[in-house]
């Protein structure tokens, strides 16, 4: 009788471990996570040598961790609960008004060997290497070149959060002093004012500008190539409208409750067929010489420049493009234009649809490591280059400063 | 294997409850225990299983060496006592300080290129435990204080005991001696076991992890901006972070106890409400501070041999205190810079301070328990000089940055649950509510006390709290299960930039 009370306790423990044991029994294993983006742990192969080595468990645990029944359902309760205890952030990820996220904490990349983790101070000599290696890369390449390097979310729509400027405003000092040779384009300003004018310049739930933050550049883009006469009006595109995008940020906030960004993609009618986007990878092959020298072959060609089975998809940003790939090229089929090398990282894919309607274009992937662009733009005849690499990147790594 | 883990408490803790209450008898109870104890140790590391074994093989059967010569011969005991204590420091100090005196001794210029360092020497998880678990065997076996223990598998059980064996608390021999053969596994208890393995869980994940993510951030941002707040912050978020993260760890370990009938000893006593050094050692890692006591402080003399004696025994036991913790100057350091504040209190601060108000006192405690934490924490002592002077604006840029203080401020409502958790305050008011001692029942304390259980028959509003207990229990198994889900929820982004 006594007891009866303590029985409870014992009870409900037992229930919540068997459910919890049973739901992970039951449910069948998952082999991709679309939020994460990433193939999920499987239930690893058994050998002594690799019980002993520890290995086995090692895979265990992240067989277990990955397979976790109602993972979704718990990382949304912690998010909840970081909220309720005003942290103002999950994840590093902050949560500001009208659903803004931004992600306030990376990797940074400290020297040349060291990296910090979840830090948002940076290190102004990792961002000096870079830009450094952009103006180097300009000079030696001696094409004319525009440099634009977007800012992220957390400077761009700094008015949604109580956190301070004090970052952004350094980097932006920073950024600024990038070498005039290099043709920077200064961004900040122009997508503060018109982020606080309630444009819908830079996505809420991921960490990319939206169609029209995509605009403004390509406007500024042109002015600095002296093109201001044959900027296209904002009203040439139709701005298709994706909506329930659930962005990058979003899924590492874990703030689930967090409502679904549009993406806005511009279009521009019956036109885009007349471009084709082909993805090229390099091989090493024997010439005719015998020598083994470099060979760029096609694996990858469609219509336009948007795979548009990505929009039914969580990663609808990835539609641009076809996601990530090291060498592409978007040409018109029908008339031979100027050839403009672009250097960049993912920011550039929304670009694209502005920049196609003037120059054909050969896309290199810097973020992806893709640094000997001279030999890129010798190869394909361009006569000017776009770089376009975002804050983040520039804080975080170190592919600029490798640029040849 | 850690507690901390969605591994043990859905796979690990289950299977090896319903293994164990299924088995019928203490011996078969006991190889459950034994077995599945070896499989938590040997979950990342299996090799180093063997070197507990033969620490456990080696302790029981020298006992039995002890215990024949013990009556008829006590020198003859003496030196078994001596050989099976030599053995188990061997390995301790082997592999968990080889390398630290050898690379000591490299500082000496002729002997730079002739020491090398012995690689891949990593230590065996809670060697320096179970170490001294089995000294505790093997010494009072000596004194008469236990017998020999002629079971294999119960005295195998003991060290590998996995609720204590990764972090204590250091269980004597002959704490549990009894218990290891004649124990009784009731509802009260495994339920207040449950309750309490819960409350260790949720004060390791949700308030001691959480506090370790505001140090690591503060301690990140001096080296990019280095603030007198921002250091204070690394001390303070340190503070509550290891007091949460070790007393969780052994408020799991004497519930899990529990849940197997076991009664451990009382490991904390709200160590940050103390008003002298003198008293936070005696509310902090008790078991360890016994352990010494009893092992080193006493037999060396204690008190008992004149002033001088006892500061010299003072001494031993704070740097070897010290130096238990970790295999670097700064563990030693920090042992006697306790070691010396306690000496100063005997002679002559406890006199001051009792003049004191409390919050005085509590604050001189406070502070200078944070000051450790800093010279524990910084394994580097120039940067954890660098840190201390740092708290008085000596080096710094500036008093704060804004974005230091937005991190503080929005760190500042898991402050103050750490800070009120920390004292006594919520367990009273939560047992004084519900009429009932739901919180500390079932505690043995370091005098052996033991706190009953809530065994009455409850009023209606005990039954409103019973059930209010549990719930907020379970909910804390909910939502620590969630931050330990979310810790390995790594989305990754990156692949399109």
């Amino acid at each position: 009788m006594k007891e009866k009370v303590h029985l409870i306790t014992a009870v409900f423990f037992a229930l919540f471990v068997i459910i919890v044991g049973l739901a992970f029994v039951i449910l069948p294993d998952r082999d991709f996570s679309p939020e994460e983006n990433r193939s999920l742990a499987l239930f690893p192969e058994f050998s002594w040598e690799r019980l002993a080595d520890g290995s086995f468990s090692s895979e265990i645990n992240d067989y277990f961790a990955d397979q976790f029944p109602a993972r979704g359902l718990f990382v949304g309760v912690k998010g909840i609960a970081e909220t309720l205890m005003q942290r103002g952030e999950n994840n590093g990820v902050l949560l500001g008004e009208d659903g803004q996220l931004a992600v306030r904490r990376f990797r940074i990349y400290k020297s040349r060997i060291e990296h910090a983790d979840d830090m948002d101070y940076y290190s102004p000599d990792a961002v000096r290497m870079n830009l450094d290696g952009i103006a180097a890369w300009v000079q030696s390449s001696g094409i004319e070149t525009v440099t634009v390097l977007p800012p992220r979310s957390v400077d761009v729509c700094s008015s949604a959060f109580s956190y301070p400027r004090e970052i952004s405003d350094a980097l932006y000092a920073d950024v600024s002093s990038l070498d005039p040779a290099a043709g920077p384009v200064d961004l900040l300003p122009l997508m503060r004012e018109r982020y606080e004018a309630g444009e819908y310049v830079y996505l809420r739930t991921d960490h990319h500008w939206n169609g029209r933050g995509a605009y403004l550049s390509y406007r500024e883009i042109m002015k600095r190539f002296g093109m201001e006469d044959e900027i296209l009006p904002e009203d040439t595109f139709v701005y298709e409208q994706v909506p329930d995008f659930y962005g990058t940020t979003w899924s590492k906030s874990g703030l689930r409750f967090v409502g679904p960004d549009t993406l806005e993609i511009p279009l521009f009618g019956d036109e885009e067929d007349r471009f084709e986007t082909v993805c090229l990878s390099e091989r090493t092959v024997k010439g005719e010489d015998g020598k083994p020298k470099k060979s760029l072959e096609p694996y990858k060609s469609f219509d336009g420049w948007m795979n548009r089975d990505y929009l039914s998809e969580k990663d609808k940003y990835g539609a641009l493009l076809d996601g990530t790939h090291n060498i592409q090229t978007v040409f018109s089929k029908t008339e031979e234009r100027e050839r403009l090398l672009v250097v960049k990282d993912s920011f550039a894919n929304l670009l694209v649809p502005f920049l196609a309607r003037h120059f054909d274009l050969v896309i290199l992937n810097l973020s992806g490591g893709v640094t000997d662009a001279s030999r890129f733009a010798e190869e394909f005849g361009t006569t000017r280059a776009l770089i376009v690499y975002n804050w983040e990147n520039l804080i975080t790594g170190t592919y600029p400063g490798n640029l040849r | 294997m850690v507690f901390s883990s969605l591994i043990f408490l859905f796979a690990f803790l289950p299977v090896t409850l319903a293994l164990y209450y299924i088995v019928p008898g203490r011996k078969a109870r006991n190889w459950v225990l034994f077995l599945l104890s070896l499989v938590f140790y040997g979950w990342g590391e299996p090799v180093y299983i063997l070197v507990m074994l033969f620490s456990i093989v080696s302790a029981w059967g020298f006992g039995f060496l002890i215990g024949r010569h013990r009556e008829s011969s006590p020198k003859r005991a003496r030196a078994w006592m001596a050989v099976s204590l030599s053995v188990n420091l061997a390995a301790l100090l082997f592999f968990k300080y080889a390398n630290f005196f050898l690379s000591n001794l490299r500082l000496f210029p002729p002997l730079t290129d002739r020491i090398s360092l012995i690689e891949g020497l990593t230590l065996p998880i809670g060697i320096s435990f179970y170490t001294f678990q089995i000294m505790s065997y093997t010494i009072d076996l000596f004194r008469g204080k236990t017998e020999v223990q002629r079971n294999f598998v119960a005295f195998g059980a003991y060290v590998t005991l996995f609720p204590q064996l990764i972090a204590g608390p250091i269980v004597r021999y002959r704490d549990v001696d009894d218990q290891l053969t004649d124990r009784r596994e009731t509802v009260p208890l495994f339920s207040s076991g449950v309750r309490r393995f819960l409350i260790g869980l949720g004060k390791k994940v949700l308030i001691g992890d959480a506090c370790s993510r505001v140090y690591e951030y503060a301690k990140g941002t001096a080296s990019f901006r280095a603030t007198a707040v921002g250091a204070w912050m690394v001390m303070i978020f340190y503070t509550m972070h290891i007091y949460y993260d070790f007393s969780g760890y052994s408020d799991m370990a004497i519930g899990l106890g529990r849940m197997f009938g076991f009664r451990f000893l009382e490991n904390f006593n709200y160590p940050y409400i103390s008003g002298s050094i003198t008293e936070f050692w005696r509310r902090w890692h008790m078991s360890l501070g016994n352990w010494f006591r009893e092992y080193v402080y006493i037999p060396l003399g204690g008190n008992r041999k004149g002033k001088l004696k006892q500061y010299r025994n003072i001494a031993v036991v704070w740097f070897l205190t010290g130096f238990w913790h970790g295999a670097n100057w700064n563990y030693i350091l920090w042992g006697v810079y306790f070691g010396a504040i306690l000496m100063l209190e005997k002679t002559f601060l406890l006199k001051i301070l009792d003049r004191l108000p409390g919050f005085v006192r509590r604050l001189y405690a406070i502070l200078l328990v944070g000051f450790g934490w800093i010279l524990f924490s910084h394994t580097d002592l120039a940067a954890g000089w660098t840190c201390f002077v740092s708290l008085f604006g000596i080096g710094t840029e500036a008093f704060c940055t804004p974005t230091v203080g937005y991190e503080l401020l929005h760190a500042l409502p898991l402050l103050l649950i750490a800070a009120v958790g920390a004292t006594p305050w919520p367990a009273e008011i939560w047992n004084r509510l519900s009429g009932y001692r739901w919180c500390g029942e079932g505690a043995v304390t370091d005098t052996g006390e033991q706190i009953p259980f809530t065994d009455t028959v409850l009023t209606a509003r005990g039954k409103v709290f019973a059930v209010l207990t549990t719930v907020g229990c379970i909910l804390l198994l909910f939502v620590t299960t969630a931050y330990l889900v979310d810790s390995t929820f790594s989305p990754f982004l990156y692949f399109i930039f």
